[in-house]
């Protein structure tokens, strides 16, 4: 298999696919974090929107209406981290496992009727003459809107951090809560903000996972992408724009893991579901190795030490 | 902006931080308010900025009362203040922290906020050679003290309070400094100036205020008061000790070998260092600021690994590189800025001060033994409130640097590494500082002492050797006949001839 036939195979569609729910999340992680919040509940608002998104696909047949629901159920789970973190200065780690935890449970309480349920999903957005071009028409033809909505979220994030007046407020509030108070914004009301916006994200990436990636709802079904996502934004230096090749790493190592089951490798299939993980692992160990990881706001720093 | 405080007092539990204080600030002079450490000054100027509330007492701007709940508050009436430690985020370049500060930034900043016009204009009136685009972290202090002036003016602020501007800046950048307050003020804009230190009030202030204990002791024009009438003022009937070093024995045998040191440190790296400091030598470390001069101190004190070559103790190697450090108490260290370099910030004054016997101490530690042995430091060593249980954060400048000052030298070091040890300490305080290391000298030990002063290193170091670009430019003995060779080696003018 040459590197062509991978392209065009539809392997890099299936990695980008796959990536989509990441980028998300990710995307929302890493702005979060840009303001000096680490939010580990990730993992369960990405289960309730992933769950709440379902049920509204399967109960009104709109998967747009599934993507709205899933953001929102996704920003309200984070609202109870903004409370806690913000609210009562609880720590930071306690309470975002306990929003996973609270995620995972209300997801497969409120979710145990939907097993099984079938939906009407998103189509291909290009008309299907596309696919017959040569060379990437099989990856254009694959293209869903959450798929395009991921791709655009990165440069529309970056933008905002990097170029806009509130990105330049979020930046200094991470890197120093009170000297951006001493200069006229609002740590509190920005860090709440910033829970929320990943929080809506990281809704809205379960909400691509279950409506549109795998289209159906599994109990536990993000499968710790909600963590590698939290490690990712290491890997990716808390800078958007870095987010989206991460985020390809982990899907196109998920893609290949499928890819190698499928053509009858001799390995457990158990172990070929770690690849992703192991790629993770590897990378943000690579990272580490590499030198200090020196972009990272300062007032994340004082989180990681307590 | 014709401003008044009106018989403000202000309780910090048992203390009387402000007592009944009436001033008055005209626009278009520079009033410098004059006091010790804890005199209660930046109390003060701490209720005209918003950030405390007084117990009583009005502030009053042009015959009007005002409120001033919060610093966005003085803000918005033009009142602007910088800060000792700098209100700048470290990450962000000058531009960008510009910008933050700046109530008319568009939504649109553009990439390193480049796009906001205007926002240089300040900046550039006030310090034309500062790159824009550097990130503040990389910038020299005297640079990050003009960019914070430049973010607070352009604020339209009609009312500047500097706290201690000129405690942190070489001789060269508080002339810098001062010729600023100057021009500021020809605009119309009133100046207060926080000092403790005498040259500031000669070199621009119109209008001295004295506090003590809390209470304005006096005010006068600058022109009519002298030095030792404003000095009576400041400390009260106390007289201040005159310290100086004794003669040391020039045969004797080094106390402290800097043999051939190259290292690299956060800050600059030094390279081909050797010196040699006699049993109760007190070695000046002369420079402008950024030359190596903490990478050496880093270096003597084993907190930077050496790169090349060894610190040896009476022949003995303290630190070599891949070499395990072996100081145990031999060096007393004395870094600059010591809140973050020298005490745990929220562990108590008690457990920072017994940080140095860590090793020593035991397993089930006695808290009455440390809270006791900790209050006797602390008398001895005169930091206030001697509070064994207080956080080291809740100190002062100047408190902190008594307090890292009692911990390192009330054992029996062999070599005192002293990094600006008189930096934010008052006339006293100061007097005391040096009376200790000289008192350590004489004791036998070898003083290692980084300033940026130079009056002071001429009149108390014996030597005095110069750092240019991470290299010993020169060494000369300390005396007034020393100062332009010194001055020549500090400008690299004869750089390695």
């Amino acid at each position: 298999m040459t590197a062509f036939d991978i392209v065009t195979s539809g392997f890099l569609i299936s990695a980008l696919r796959s990536a989509t729910p990441l980028t998300f999340a990710l995307v929302g992680e890493t702005l979060t974090q840009r303001t000096g919040v680490i939010n580990l509940g990730l993992e369960g608002q990405l289960l309730v929107g992933a769950m709440c998104a379902y049920a509204m696909t399967a109960a009104w047949g709109n998967p747009w209406l599934g993507l709205v629901a899933g953001a929102i159920a996704g920003m309200a789970l984070s609202a109870v981290h903004a409370a806690l973190v913000v609210g009562t200065r609880a720590n930071q780690f306690a309470s975002g496992l306990a929003v996973w935890m609270l995620g995972f449970g209300l997801s497969a309480y409120y979710g145990s009727s939907l097993v099984g349920r079938k939906i009407e999903s998103f189509e291909s957005i290009v008309p299907k003459s596309v696919a017959d071009l040569p060379v990437l028409g099989s990856v254009i033809a694959g293209l869903t809107p959450t798929v395009v909505l991921a791709v655009l979220i990165v440069p529309v994030s970056a933008l905002w951090l990097w170029r806009t007046r509130t990105g330049l407020r979020w930046r200094a509030v991470g890197e120093s809560p009170e000297d951006a108070r001493a200069a006229g914004a609002n740590p509190s009301l920005i860090r709440i903000q910033a829970i929320l916006l990943g929080g809506l994200l990281s809704g809205l990436g379960g909400a691509a996972l279950s409506v549109d990636y795998t289209r159906t709802w599994a109990e536990g079904m993000s499968a710790g992408r909600g963590l590698v996502a939290v490690g990712l934004v290491i890997v990716a230096r808390w800078n958007p724009w870095w987010t989206f090749p991460a985020a390809l790493l982990f899907g196109g190592a998920e893609a290949l893991s499928l890819r190698l089951q499928t053509a009858d490798a001799n390995v457990s299939a158990h172990l070929l579901h770690c690849l992703p993980y192991v790629a993770s692992l590897a990378i943000l160990t690579l990272t580490y190795v590499r030198g200090r990881v020196s972009s990272a706001p300062a007032g994340l720093r004082a989180v990681m030490d307590r | 902006m014709h401003l008044s405080l009106r018989h403000i007092s202000k309780r910090f539990g048992a203390t009387l931080a402000n007592d009944d204080v009436s001033l008055d600030i005209p626009p278009g002079r520079v009033l410098a308010l004059l006091g010790e450490n804890g005199a209660g000054k930046s109390t003060l100027m701490k209720i005209l900025y918003g950030m405390i509330r007084p117990d009583t007492g009005d502030v009053v701007i042009d015959g009007r009362p005002v409120r001033l709940p919060s610093p966005r508050a003085a803000m918005d009436l033009g009142i602007g203040m910088v800060f000792q430690r700098f209100s700048l985020i470290p990450a962000l370049t000058v531009r960008e922290n510009l910008a933050l500060a700046n109530p008319r930034t568009p939504w649109i900043v553009g990439s390193g906020a480049r796009r906001v016009p205007g926002l240089l204009d300040r900046l550039r009136d006030i310090a034309p050679d500062v790159d824009p685009d550097a990130r503040v972290s990389t910038l020299p202090v005297g640079q990050i003290q003009q960019v914070e002036l430049a973010k607070v003016l352009n604020l339209e602020t009609r009312l500047l309070i500097l706290d201690e501007p000129s405690a942190v800046l070489s001789d060269a950048e508080a002339e810098r400094l001062w010729s600023l307050v100057r021009e500021i003020a020809a605009r119309g804009i009133g100046v207060v100036l926080i000092t403790h230190k005498l040259a500031d009030v000669r070199a621009c202030a119109d209008d001295v205020a004295v506090m003590r204990r809390g209470k304005l002791v006096g005010r006068a024009e600058a022109a009519d008061t002298d030095a030792p009438a404003l000095l009576r003022m400041l400390v009260g009937d106390d007289t201040v000790a005159t310290v100086s070093a004794e003669p040391v024995r020039r045969n004797a045998l080094p106390r402290i070998w800097i043999r051939d040191v190259s290292a690299d440190g956060p800050s600059g790296t030094i390279r081909d260092i050797d010196l040699r400091i006699a049993p109760g030598e007190v070695l000046g470390i002369a420079g402008v600021a950024g030359n190596g001069q903490d990478t050496l101190a880093d270096a003597c004190a084993g907190v930077t690994a050496l790169r090349q070559g060894e610190v040896t103790v009476d022949g003995e190697t303290l630190f070599a590189p891949r070499l395990e450090p072996r100081n145990h108490g031999r060096v007393a260290y004395l870094p600059e800025q010591p809140i973050r370099n020298a005490v745990g910030p929220d562990l108590s004054l008690a457990v920072n001060l017994s940080l140095r016997c860590l090793r020593s101490l035991p397993w089930m530690v006695d808290r009455k033994q440390m809270a006791k042995t900790a209050a006797d430091l602390m008398e001895r060593f005169d930091v206030r409130p001697p509070e064994p249980g207080r956080r080291a954060e809740t100190l002062s400048g100047g408190n902190l640097q008594k307090l890292v000052a009692a911990r390192e030298l009330s054992g029996s070091p062999a070599l005192v590494v002293a990094c600006y040890p008189t930096m934010g300490l008052d006339v006293t305080a100061s007097a005391a500082m040096y009376a200790r290391l000289f008192a350590m000298a004489r004791e036998g030990c070898a003083v290692l002492w980084i300033s940026e002063d130079l009056d002071d290193l001429l009149r108390y170091a014996h030597r005095i050797a110069v750092l240019f670009r991470g290299r010993i430019a020169g060494v000369c003995d300390a005396g007034p006949a020393s100062r332009t060779r010194i001055g020549a080696w500090m400008t690299g003018a004869e750089a390695f001839a």
